[in-house]
C-alpha cells in the first residue's frame, strides 16, 4: 500500500510501496500539486515503472508553469531506479544526509 | 494450484493490477525463510511487476490467469511468468528507451523493460502451443 500525504512543513510524503496498482491515487494527489514541490522518500520501499511514468508526468506539468519536484530522503535503490532511467537528470535530488 | 518447498514455488494468479498485493505477499514469503537483501527482493518484484502488468495490460482479454514460478538454488534465482492462449511477446526484442531525452520530449512508460533488463543478470523467453513464457535469472545478495 502506499500511503500519501503533506507533511509538516508542506512537503508530499511517500510511504510504502508505489507500485501500479497505487499509480492512480497517486496521480490524484500528485495533480493537486502546484509550484515548487518537494517529495519526501523517506519511507517509501518501492516505486514501479508506472510510479516513475507518474512523477514524470507530473515534473513536466509542474515546469512548464515554472515549478518543479525535488526529492529527499531517496533510498539507495530508488535512486539507483533513478540513475539507470536518466531520471536522475529530471529531478533534483537532495544528497543523502553524512553518516 | 499453489505448491512450494524449500527451493521452489508456484502459483497463478488473476490478470488484474488488484492481484499485485497477492503476487508481492507471495514473493515475500518466498524468501522469508532464507532472507535476501531489501534491495534484491525489490529489484525481483519490480521485474514481475512489469512482466505481469505488460500481460494485464496488453493482453487484457485473455480470461486465463497467469503463472508465477520462482526457482532458488545456489545463491541464484530463476522466476518465470507464464501466460496462457497468448500471443507471442519476447520482451528481449523491444528497443530501449532513449533515456537522454529532455523532459519535454519525455513520455509516460516504456521505462519498465529496460530497466527491468538492467536489474537482472539473463532474461530467457519461449514460445510454444500458444504458451508464453518469460524467465529471468537473478544472483541473490
Amino acid at each position: 500500500m502506499l500511503d500519501i500525504r503533506r507533511g509538516e512543513n508542506g512537503e508530499i510524503v511517500l510511504s510504502g510501496r508505489f507500485d501500479a496498482s497505487q499509480a492512480e491515487q497517486a496521480e490524484r494527489f500528485l495533480e493537486a500539486a502546484t509550484g515548487q514541490v518537494v517529495l519526501d522518500f523517506k519511507d517509501l520501499q518501492y516505486i514501479s515503472s508506472l510510479g516513475l511514468g507518474t512523477l514524470v508526468k507530473t515534473q513536466k506539468r509542474l515546469q512548464a508553469v515554472g515549478g518543479g519536484i525535488r526529492l529527499v530522503n531517496v533510498s539507495p535503490h530508488i535512486r539507483d531506479i533513478l540513475q539507470f532511467s536518466g531520471l536522475h537528470f529530471l529531478f533534483p535530488i537532495d544528497a543523502p544526509p553524512p553518516k | 494450484m499453489a505448491g512450494s518447498d524449500a527451493s521452489s514455488a508456484s502459483r497463478r494468479f488473476r490478470r488484474s493490477v488488484d492481484a499485485l498485493g497477492e503476487i508481492f505477499e507471495f514473493i515475500e514469503g518466498f524468501f522469508a525463510g532464507a532472507p535476501v537483501s531489501p534491495d534484491c527482493l525489490h529489484d525481483v518484484c519490480f521485474v514481475v511487476e512489469e512482466l505481469f502488468m505488460n500481460q494485464v495490460k496488453y493482453a487484457a482479454g485473455n480470461p486465463n490467469s497467469l503463472l508465477l514460478e520462482l526457482r532458488r538454488s545456489d545463491g541464484r534465482l530463476a522466476v518465470s511468468l507464464t501466460d496462457f492462449d497468448a500471443d507471442p511477446f519476447d520482451v528481449r526484442s523491444v528497443p530501449d528507451p532513449r533515456i537522454d531525452l529532455p523532459i519535454e520530449e519525455r513520455r509516460p512508460g516504456g521505462l519498465g523493460i529496460y530497466l527491468s533488463k538492467k536489474l537482472v543478470d539473463g532474461i530467457d523467453y519461449e514460445y510454444v502451443d500458444r504458451r508464453s513464457t518469460t524467465t529471468f535469472t537473478k544472483a541473490l545478495r
